[in-house]
């Protein structure tokens, strides 16, 4: 052969070879193979289909083992080595549904949070508005506000990746999970969110009987009833029913309990919108019995408490969101439930307590083993 | 000559690349159907609705504010000029229209339509009975508009809420709620059958063209004065804060829809 007639040749193998690969994606250089592996996050029945995952922290059970570490280890304060070693658990305990009968979180410093603390129920489903009043728009981002804030680590990210370098577990997990042994800020909120995807709500008495595995009461039937009925309680507008099953809205309210506002973390102090003023969100219902005390400032301490507050103790302000329309006449100070139907609602709301969820080894601390 | 042979060859293929990456194109170019896309507008007294104000006056002589509305509207058929009708259901036949998500407003239709002048539109105002299953939404925000199982399931047609001021003056939430209705027995009991309460929305003067491969923009502007004033004037103070347990309010809600919509065509 000669050369002239092997050029073309070469040329037109190129060009196949060229047709072949123009269509492609182009792919991320994959070279140095990194393949952690890909956890499927399983949609519980009735659940929402879609899920809050950023796509560029997708789910791996490399990453989900490495966030589960972190979110118990003590050294995540960077303050371990001074007496003050603090992990997210401190304030989130998997007993009260990652909530904590202290009510307010108490930093390493001593100083207390604002407001109370915040169970993790299905967060992955949460649409982008965490906090009481909405404005962390991810785990990943609430992790990177934790370190700094004086109420809670109360520290510094050169002081927090330090503590978490210098032990020699996590290199590696670090590795395995996003391919090199590099700790940095934002792989340590990867993979902590990653984890707090994971817990996920949804064996309670409430999901048994929407599954027909189980059957309600006639008590906990009438709660349901008076939960989801206008003329009844009234609840299910804001905090969900069978067809909403995470039990929360997601959406913000001022649920008249005061006539005088502190606006200063409320939602208002988010959007600026006077219809936002004394509101904060509607959270989810589920794991209730576990996550006292109630409200942002954690002014009930029973789920008794709250049901009175509902039933004769609403405060008429012209804040107060419409859907509490019981402020008014002919209803008096709220639902006027009578001792038997408070006992029913409340019997519904027991209903709501997930203990394969508090109890679930997957998401219990992995330094107790 | 062999290299000239070869060097067509090569264009050939060089060709190729170029167009293999792009989408099969059907044989013929020419488009024969357009698209519309329905954008949804709220007003009172012929202004665009301010949330939270309190210079509206119903015809019952309620003053009151306006926060939010949300609702469903379904089975959207368009009538041709040719006498044809057209459903729009190819990707789905319901849209979620609410104040608070500004994506909402906008209903891009999947559905290609026929080039031509259609004389006008109807739609359904939240879903027929037959359609209206529950849980058949589990994503917010639809899912939000679910409607309890005891008073009949399915969802909210409608949620149009905002406050009035009572004779005492006080500011009044309403939840001008809309969805199945329920019969009641004497010791409070609902009854089934529940009251189917959707109604079909006909809009007379809504002619518009679609002309091939391109997109007409609609208007639905909801005029939120009317829920509260044809045929029947509409008083909060007699209905209340809640209405979802109210059959006869309800019902004027119902037969108040009819004039509640009107047509518009955007020219942008
Ligand atoms: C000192 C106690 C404390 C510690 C430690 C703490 N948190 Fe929290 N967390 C809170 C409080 C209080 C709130 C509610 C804040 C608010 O909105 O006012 C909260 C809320 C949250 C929320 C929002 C939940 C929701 O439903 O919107 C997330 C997410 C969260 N924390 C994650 C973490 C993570 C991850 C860590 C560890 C890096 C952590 N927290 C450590 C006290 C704490
Ligand atoms: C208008 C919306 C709305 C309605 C209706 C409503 N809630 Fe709430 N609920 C809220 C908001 C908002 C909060 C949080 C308020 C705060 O923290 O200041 C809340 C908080 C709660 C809490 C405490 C949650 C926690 O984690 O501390 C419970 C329990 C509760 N509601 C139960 C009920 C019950 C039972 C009903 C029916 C009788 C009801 N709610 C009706 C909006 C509503």
């Amino acid at each position: 052969m000669n050369t002239k007639t092997l050029r073309p040749e070469i040329g037109l193998v190129l060009v196949f070879l060229l047709l072949f690969s123009a269509c492609k994606k182009k792919e991320e250089d994959d070279i140095e193979t990194h393949n952690p592996t890909p956890y499927t996050l399983e949609i519980p029945h009735g659940f929402p289909t879609n899920v809050n995952i950023p796509e560029d922290n997708p789910l791996t059970v490399e990453g989900i083992k490495l966030g589960r570490y972190l979110f118990y280890d003590e050294r995540m304060s960077g303050k371990a080595d001074q007496g003050m070693g603090m992990s997210c658990s401190t304030c989130h305990q998997q007993a009260y549904a990652f909530d904590n009968p202290a009510g307010q979180g108490t930093g390493t410093t001593g100083l207390k949070t604002k407001n109370t603390v915040l169970p993790h129920i299905n967060l992955a489903w949460n649409p982008g508005t965490f906090g009481w009043n909405g404005s962390v728009a991810s785990i990943e981002e609430d992790v990177l506000l934790v370190i700094p804030d004086p109420t809670e680590f109360a520290s510094t990210w050169p002081d927090v990746i330090a503590a978490i370098s210098a032990e020699p577990m996590y290199p590696p997990m670090f590795e395995a999970a996003f391919g090199s042994k590099e700790i940095t800020p934002e792989r340590i909120a990867k993979a902590i969110a990653q984890f707090m995807r994971t817990m996920v709500s949804q064996d309670s008495k409430f999901d048994r009987v929407l599954r027909s595995e189980d059957n309600f009461t006639e008590s906990e039937r009438r709660g349901l009833v008076l939960f989801t009925t206008e003329e009844g309680a009234d609840c299910f507008h804001c905090h969900g029913a069978p067809g909403n099953p995470l039990m929360t809205t997601h959406l913000f309210y001022n649920n008249a309990k005061d006539t005088i506002f502190d606006t200063s973390s409320d939602r208002y102090s988010v959007t600026n919108n006077p219809r936002d003023i004394g509101a904060y969100k509607a959270t989810t219902l589920r794991n209730i019995e576990l996550t006292g005390p109630y409200m942002h400032d954690g002014r009930f301490q029973t789920l008794d408490e709250v049901i009175n507050f509902y039933s004769e103790g609403l405060l008429y302000s012209e804040y107060a969101h419409q859907l509490m329309h019981k402020v008014y006449p002919p209803y008096g100070q709220g639902a006027m439930l009578n001792p038997q139907e408070k006992a029913d609602l409340k019997a519904f709301l027991l209903t709501l307590t997930d203990t394969v969820f508090v109890n679930n080894p997957d998401l219990s601390n992995p330094f107790q083993k | 000559m062999k290299t000239m042979k070869i060097k067509i060859a090569l264009f050939v293929l060089a060709a190729l690349i170029f167009t293999s990456c792009k989408k099969k194109d059907d044989t013929d170019n020419t488009p024969v159907t357009g698209k519309i896309a329905i954008s949804f507008e709220h007003f009172i007294n012929d202004q665009p609705a301010v949330v939270n104000d309190y210079s509206y006056t119903n015809a019952a002589g309620n003053v009151y504010s306006f926060f939010l509305v949300r609702y469903f509207i379904s089975d959207v058929e368009l009538y041709k000029s040719d006498g044809t009708t057209l459903k729009i259901d190819d990707w789905t036949d319901h849209f979620y229209v609410d104040t608070d998500i500004p994506h909402t407003l906008l209903w891009n239709v999947y559905d290609e339509i026929s080039s031509g002048y259609f004389d006008s539109l109807s739609f359904r105002f939240g879903f027929s009975d037959a359609k209206n299953q529950s849980f058949m939404f589990v994503n917010q925000p639809e899912s939000n508009m679910v409607w309890p199982e005891e008073l009949g399931g399915g969802y909210h047609y409608l949620q149009l809420e905002g406050k009035w001021i009572d004779p005492n003056g006080i500011k009044i939430g309403y939840a001008f709620h809309l969805g199945r209705g329920q019969h009641y027995d004497g010791s409070g009991n609902p009854i089934p059958p529940f009251i189917d309460n959707s109604f079909r929305v006909s809009l007379p003067n809504s002619a518009f063209s679609v002309k091939a491969g391109e997109t007409t923009n609609i208007v639905l502007r909801m005029n939120i004065e009317n829920w509260f004033e044809e045929p029947h004037i509409y008083d909060h103070n007699q209905w209340g804060g809640d209405i979802m347990q109210q059959q006869p309010a309800m019902l004027l809600a119902k037969e108040n829809g009819w004039n509640v919509f009107s047509f518009h065509l955007n020219n942008n």
